[in-house]
This record gives C-alpha cells, structure tokens and sequence, in this order.
C-alpha cells in the first residue's frame, strides 16, 4: 500500500493469508476506513474538515486547498504526484485550519500557503494547565497509585473505593465506571481484558490526545489498576492515527514502565501480572462506540453490535471486558493514592473528580485545561479562556463532541456539569467546548455535522445509515427546509438509532431548531 | 419468568427475547434483518415495540424478555418509527420492490404508499449475473446482514461480506469481483433470506423482473 497508494487485491489476500480472515472479510475491512480508501500520492495531503477547523475558516481552508491542488477531496493527481484528502479531526484545534502533510502536522495562519510552497513545519502543541493545587489528570503518572494499591489493597478494595469515588465514564456517556468493572469482575469466563478507548473522535477535542501523548504512564497506570481490580492480565488501548504522536508516545511509556517493572509479570513482588498492547485504528468515528471499538481491535469491520450483551459480559472475543474511556482510566491513580473522600472533595456538590477540557481557536486562550465540575461555563469561556480573539462574541458553544446540543450565548452563567447541561439539551460529553462567533452561518454549521455524521455513519442500523443522508441532502441543496418532516426524521433518528452515532446527532439540530430557527432557512 | 404482551401474558425461559415471546404467543411484528435461523442483529428497526417504563421504543429482536415485561406491539410512538425507517428503506432503492419479497410486504402491512416523505439519493445499478445459478443486484440490497450471517453461521462459506460504510454501505462476495470468483458454494442460503431479491436466484431473476413492484 505505502508504495502504490491503494490497496490491491493482491494486498487482500496476504491479509487474509496473514490474519486467517476470509477474503471476503478482509475486503469488508478494506472498504470501511478512511485511511484505506483513500488513494495515495507520493505526497499525501489529508486536510482537517473538524469543527474547530470550520468555526475558524467556513472551510475556506478546504475551498483553498482543492483549488490550488486542482483536485477534490479523496482524488489523486494523473502522475501519482500529489493527493488530497479530508481528515476528522487532527486534534489541532486550539490552533486551526490544520493539514497534515504526510505526518507532519501544521496549523494555524498560514497553513495552506506553507504546504503550497512545500515549507510545511510542525504546529505547536497545546498548552495545559490546571485550576486544582493537586491535580489528577495533569499530574505525570509516577505509578504511586499502582505502587500503593498493590501493597495496601485487595482487589475488592480497589473496586469498592472507585464505586465509592462515583466516577463517571468521560468518554461521553457518563457511565460510572465502578459498576462497569464490577460486572466484568463478576462475569464468567477466562481471561477478562481491559480495553482503553483512545479513539477520540469528537472534532474539536484534544484531551485524549494531551493524555495519550503527554501523559501516557497516567493513562497506562489506569489500566493497570483496572487490570488488579477486575482481574485481567491484559490491556489493549486503541488510539487514533489521526494522531501519529500517540502510539510512539504510548509504546515508549510502555517501554520504560516494564524496564521500572509496572508493566510485566509479578509486578513489584505482588503476583500481579499485567501487560499493555497499543493499536491505531484506521480512521473511522464511530470506533470510538465500544461495540465497534471492540470489533475494531480484533481486526474487523468497526460496525456497532446490540446490547445486551455487554462487553462486561461478552467483550474481546467473546470475553469478558472492561471498556474505559482514556481520561476515565487517567482518574483511577489519584483514587488509588488518595481515595475516594479526596476525589470527592475536588468539586464540591458537583460530580466528583476533575474534567479536562479543551477549548477551539476562536479563544484567546485556546488549550487543554482541568477544571472543577460545576465551574459556570462563563467563567470558563471568559475566565479560563479568555473569551474569544480579535473582539469577536460568543455566538453559540458547542460542548460535548458533535452529538452535543448547541449552547447560544445567552445561557453561559449553566454549570459545567451532566445534569446542568442536560437540562439544556446539551452534554458534558468528552469535555471539548467549542465556539461558535458572532460571524458563523448556523445553516452552515447544520450542514457541516449533518455531513460528519453521514460520512460516519458505521451504515448497520437503517435509521442512522440512511436517515443522516437524508436530513444532509435537505441541507445540502439550496431550498427550505421543510420544519415538521425535518422533525419527524429527526425522531426516527432519535427513537430509532442502534447507537449514540444517529440517536444523538439529533441533539444540535433540536438546539439549533429551538435557538437560531431563523437563520436555518425553514418553510 | 412472566411477560405480558398485548394483554397476553406468558411464561418464558431466561434469555428468550421479545420478538421471540410474540411469536409464541401467535403475534408478530414486522422485521427486515431477522432469521430465525441466525443471531439476533439489531439494524433494521423495524421490530421496534413499546415497553412499559422504558424512555422509548425498544427493539424486541435483541432484547432479552425481563420478569414482569409489558409490551405493547401496536405503540403508537413505535409504529411511528418503524413507518418512518421503512420508508426510509423504501428511499434507498432506484425502482420499488417486486411485490413478492419481504420488504414490500412490510410496506403495504404499514400502510406506506407511494408518496415518501425524504426522497434523495438511491443506490446505483450494478449487477453480478456471471455465476450460473446466483444473480447479484447491487441497488436493490438495503444491509440487513441476513446474506452474510446465512453464508457465515449456517453455511459456514464465508463467501460475502458487507462494504462500505454509511449510505454506502452494501453487501458483495469474495473480493467484489462476483459470486463466480468467490468461496461460494451454490447453495443459495443467502438468496433464501434475502428480503428484496438483491440476491437471488439467476432462474427467478425472470420472474422477479416480469412481476412489477408494487407499494400498495
């Protein structure tokens, strides 16, 4: 593939051969991920078509790009030369438009005309900070909750602390974790795996990416302590290669954890054996769904599967699994050192724990931080962040990831937390907050997540394969929409949808219906 | 343990699902992805019932009966959405179905006529007509899985899989280059389910093609 830019079939049968998948199989595969439909040129261009990317340019940035390049997204030059590609979300947003030009990753002003005239150079990284004096996330993972936990406590004990600790999955559905494990603890079947999920999709997040890529002994720690409590010896963790610093980061911290001998066999003298394995997926936003996720680390299409059964129950190869969120896992050194009482006391009378959050471009102070739940969003936005650049106003946040509901500028003074944003249709979802300005075109905007979530629809459940399609054509053609269908197909998506992907997508047009119907171009 | 469907109650084993306690009790529901004779799938929706307490519809494919269950097959909510997804279906194919097939008996038991509520885009034509006894016709497939898990789980030929994703989503065997080129071993399991002739068999192709489709 590297060297001809496409997959042949020739490829497909070596993979067959190689995995034991049946060539059918491995054909389904070839055709489900971004990274392997796209034809390759000798320089491969992917520019980013996120949200945070479209908040910053109205995807001025792609116009510019396909024009200049004489070719449209997913083409490759006649001579093999050169392709283009789009590419959801690279994770730069705190500095958008970004393109990656092979792997190397450029952002911000001046992006497209630097990779025209092949002067393309590294952007920065994010800054990160935390609000709390003892941070949990922000705090390089030093393998003291591991080292504690594996002299002090049984198994049962750590178990019952993180139920005590109350913590709340992450990665957007917010389910607690402590119950998550003790089912997996109870199931039957042998071994039991840990599964961290690191596919962080939501365009307009980079808190996984801080994580994996800045912190990944916290994130590897986690795991571990997982791995104790539920009784697994192994872990995988799936990150994206959208992000090319996260496996290298991951491996290395890996690497180093079995050289000090926290990863490996009788770790620390306790007879606890456990081990890591890092994979990259292939380019698909639905994988972050833990079904899919799973059917992705086995080799597979990444399609969402029903539950019941419940990875708990019936996970990685049919064995029972914990799937965790990366930042979920990243909390479980602090309660291991600290306990639960302390994890509580962070953020008082609000869920306990921190949050990593992030925020877009449009902010003066665009970057990774860890705040208290229940911090208001105003201060956040305007304190933390610093409202936004060139004397722009906030028009709209978007919080949560793309099934987040839309926030308008008038409710900022809500609470940073699941309740309090669930109340205003929105979510606390993976933590990005993302700005809308004064100047955003909200049918644009609706066009833009109607088209993310058709791209990424995994196409199994009828209603999500085909009912995104529909409400993007209605955007797409330059016509009213029609209000009451436009609701009716947003309910069967809703009612209908096998997973999160299609019920949720509804949640920002409902925003966008019930805060900015004027500008949407209804009939 | 004891469920209750439609007024009806009746005792059912652990782990059997709804789908399967309505038809022991004489009901149905309509399904496009379920078999009988394979796993539960969960895509097409279109087994959506209502369940006394929960938020909103459930599928009663693949979940599991619960002590003191209370379904209600002709929820207004859930008929609804099924109505809403089959039409959807409906949509995704560029001439309706032939009269005969499963999906277009579940159009007319819902009522649903000619006049669809989100036209736009339809597959595009794209036949596989090469092997002698199987015909492959690519638009006419709506991804209800029943061809890939009959040459999996019953046949155990591995010969088809899904492609694509999203709308794109399809079905083909082998590496795509048709049924001839595949590890198809003729025995037509996945013609047998199919609920739209996108497989079928090359003797009935005929007949499919001479029997106009009908929405109502």
């Amino acid at each position: 593939m590297e060297h001809r830019g496409e997959i042949t079939d020739d490829d497909r049968r070596i993979a067959a051969e190689v995995s034991g998948l049946p060539e059918a199989a491995v054909y389904g595969v070839s055709t489900f991920y971004d990274d392997l439909l796209q034809p390759r040129g000798r320089r491969h261009i992917r520019v980013c078509t996120g949200t945070a990317c479209f908040a910053a340019t109205a995807d001025a940035h792609v116009d510019e790009l396909r024009h200049a390049l004489g070719l449209e997204l997913g083409d490759r030059s006649d001579d093999g030369s050169v392709s283009l590609a789009e590419t959801v979300c690279l994770g730069f947003c705190h500095s958008s438009p970004a393109v990656r030009d092979g792997d190397l990753i450029d952002a911000g002003a001046g992006v497209i005309q630097r990779v025209l005239m092949g002067a393309t150079r590294a952007a920065s990284e994010p800054q990160w900070r935390s609000v709390i004096a003892e941070p949990v996330l922000t705090r390089p993972g030093d393998w003291s909750g591991l080292s504690r936990t594996l002299r002090e406590s049984e198994p049962e004990q750590l178990l019952a602390e993180v139920k005590t600790a109350n913590v709340r999955g992450r990665g957007g559905a917010g389910f607690a974790a402590g119950s998550k494990w003790e089912f997996a603890r109870a199931a039957a079947g042998e071994p039991k795996f840990i599964v961290a999920n690191g596919d962080e999709g939501d365009p307009g997040s980079y808190i996984d990416k801080y994580l994996m890529e800045q912190n990944p002994a916290l994130v590897l720690e986690g795991m571990a302590l997982a791995g104790y409590a539920v009784g697994a010896a192994h872990g995988f963790l799936l990150c994206r290669s959208e992000y090319p610093r996260s496996k290298p980061a991951l491996d290395a911290a890996a690497v180093s954890a079995r050289a000090d001998g926290w990863l490996g066999e009788n770790i620390a003298g306790s007879g606890f054996d456990f081990d890591v394995t890092i994979l990259e997926g292939a380019g698909s936003y639905v994988v972050g769904e833990e079904t899919a996720l799973l059917a992705c680390v086995e080799g597979l299409r990444g399609t969402v599967s029903a539950r019941p059964p419940f990875p708990a129950q019936r996970g990685l190869y049919g064995l029972p699994t914990v799937v965790n969120n990366t930042e979920t896992l990243a909390n479980i050194p602090f309660i291991a050192r600290h306990g639960a009482d302390a994890y509580h006391a962070l953020s008082p009378g609000a869920t306990p724990g921190t949050k990593l959050v992030c925020f877009n471009e449009r902010f003066a102070r665009a970057g990774v931080y860890e705040v208290r739940f229940g911090t208001s969003l105003r201060e956040l936005c305007e304190g933390l962040a610093g409202g936004l650049v060139d004397g722009r106003q906030i028009k709209a946040l978007q919080i949560g990831g793309p099934l987040g509901g839309i926030l308008p500028a008038s409710r900022l003074d809500v609470a940073f937390d699941f309740d309090a944003l669930a109340a205003e249709g929105c979510m606390v979802g993976h933590g990005g907050i993302l700005a809308f300005d004064d100047q955003t075109d909200m049918r644009a905007l609706a066009r833009h997540l109607l088209r993310f979530g058709a791209h990424e629809s995994c196409g199994k459940c009828f209603p999500c394969r085909i009912g995104l399609q529909r409400a993007y054509e209605q955007f797409s053609r330059d016509a009213p929409i029609e209000r009451e269908r436009f609701e009716q197909l947003l309910e069967t998506l809703e009612l209908g949808s096998l997973c999160a992907h299609g019920s949720g997508m509804p949640a920002p047009m409902r925003s966008l219906l019930a805060h900015f119907p004027d500008e949407l171009g209804l009939a | 343990m004891l469920v209750t469907i439609d007024d009806q109650t009746i005792e059912v084993a652990p782990e059997t699902t709804v789908l399967e306690a309505i038809h022991a009790l004489g009901g149905d529901v309509p399904t496009l992805c379920y078999d009988p004779r394979q796993a539960p799938f969960g895509a097409c929706r279109a087994c959506l019932v209502g369940a006394e307490g929960a938020r909103g519809p459930i599928p009663a494919c693949t979940t599991p009966c619960r002590d003191g269950m209370t379904i209600d097959t002709r929820d207004v909510t859930a008929r609804r959405v099924v109505t809403a997804v089959v039409e959807l279906v409906l949509s995704e194919l560029p001439q309706p179905p032939g009269a005969h097939t499963e999906l277009a008996a579940v159009a007319r038991e819902l009522g649903i006529g000619d006049g669809l509520r989100w036209p736009g885009a339809s597959h595009e034509r794209r036949h596989d007509e090469r092997h002698p006894y199987l015909a492959l016709q690519h638009e006419l497939c709506i991804s209800c899985g029943r061809c890939v898990r009959a040459c999996d789980e019953v046949q155990g030929a591995f010969a088809l899989t899904a492609t694509g994703r999203g709308f794109s989503a399809n079905v083909t065997a082998g590496l795509d280059a048709g049924f001839r080129d595949s590890s198809c071993v003729s025995c037509g399991a996945c013609a047998d389910t199919c609920p739209t002739d996108a497989i079928t068999e090359i003797t009935l192709l005929n007949i499919a093609r001479t029997t106009p489709g009908e929405r109502t």
